[in-house]
């Protein structure tokens, strides 16, 4: 198990993540990203907000970034139709 | 024994019972620290001790299968733990532990169910008090289909400002995650967001309340009515 810390991209920053989140591995740091973007996401659409933020960035317990997540990438196959 | 006196008590159903029903029970109360963490009702298992909080905070949490925990109530000075024992009932599938350290007294089940036997008003009193909780379990699933993370976190700063002394509470993201039944990310965003209005101070483990009207405005009408059926049934809160 690693500890990873979920970054939250804001337009003129960051929100940090204080505690960070035990992992098996990045890809398991990478779906608890996605499903907290899933929640942050289904929090927007239900206040009529857009989030705060746009991506997780994941980060190791020395701060080095090692993974991008876009929110858009939480959301399902064919969610909207963008034809 | 040497047992505390009423007028030294400061658990909210203690020191609001009449003499009678504090003799049936003060004889049986046992000073205890409650440090964080401590799990003082297992779910599944039989009742042995009730708690009375002095301070500090109980929570009482549910847990699915594969251990994602929600909140179902909180308690503290305004109440007790192992309350399932006053119903008759000898086990309950809620786990009720400490989340902000507090001190209080405990007393087994056997003195505390035979003092209210002793005394209507001690067993009318922590049923009032019974009462109180399902209330607010009621607002909390109210609360948890119609409000919005941020709203739901005002909410519950609230309940737990009312159950600490002073504007400081120490809460880390992970209790509030559960409290919220959310994800951590989505807990820092809603601290986040509160803290940009004002209404409060994150600092890492530790939030400071600094405009509660502002807070229960926020929370929408969500907040306050179990607080007013305690001060209606009960007596002073928070």
């Amino acid at each position: 198990m690693s500890r990873f810390y979920l970054n939250q991209q804001i337009p003129n920053g960051i929100i940090e993540d204080p505690d960070g989140t035990e992992a098996i591995d990045l890809t398991a740091a990478r779906h608890e990203a996605i499903l907290a973007a899933r929640q942050l996401l289904a929090n927007a659409i239900l206040t009529g907000v857009a989030p705060l933020g746009s991506a997780f960035q994941i980060t190791n317990e020395a701060g080095q970034i090692l993974l991008s997540v876009p929110f858009r990438d939480a959301l399902p196959l064919g969610f909207i139709n963008t034809d | 024994m040497p047992h505390p006196t009423q007028s030294f008590v400061r658990n909210g159903l203690l020191s609001v019972i009449d003499a009678a029903a504090y003799a049936a029970i003060g004889p049986h109360l046992e000073p205890v620290d409650l440090p964080k963490g401590t799990v003082l009702i297992e779910a599944g298992e039989p009742f042995t001790h009730a708690h009375f909080f002095n301070s500090g905070i109980g929570s009482i949490v549910v847990s699915t299968a594969d251990s994602q925990r929600v909140e179902a109530g909180i308690f503290g000075r305004d109440g007790l733990s192992g309350f399932g024992s006053l119903l008759g009932v000898d086990q309950c599938p809620q786990t009720t532990m400490v989340q902000v350290e507090g001190e209080g007294y405990r007393v087994s089940i056997e003195a505390l169910r035979s003092a209210c036997q002793q005394s209507d008003s001690l067993r009318e009193t922590l049923l009032r008090y019974v009462h109180v909780f399902i209330s607010q379990t009621s607002y909390t699933s109210l609360s948890n289909v119609s409000q919005s993370v941020e709203g739901r976190l005002a909410r519950w700063l609230l309940m737990c400002h009312d159950r600490v002394t002073g504007d400081d509470i120490a809460l880390t993201h992970e209790f509030l995650s559960i409290m919220l039944a959310v994800q951590r990310p989505s807990v820092t965003t809603a601290l986040h967001m509160i803290e940009g209005y004002g209404f409060i101070k994150a600092r890492r483990g530790h939030i400071t309340i600094k405009d509660r009207d502002a807070l229960i405005d926020f929370a929408d009408g969500m907040y306050g009515t179990p607080e007013a059926e305690y001060r209606r049934l009960i007596g002073p809160f928070g």
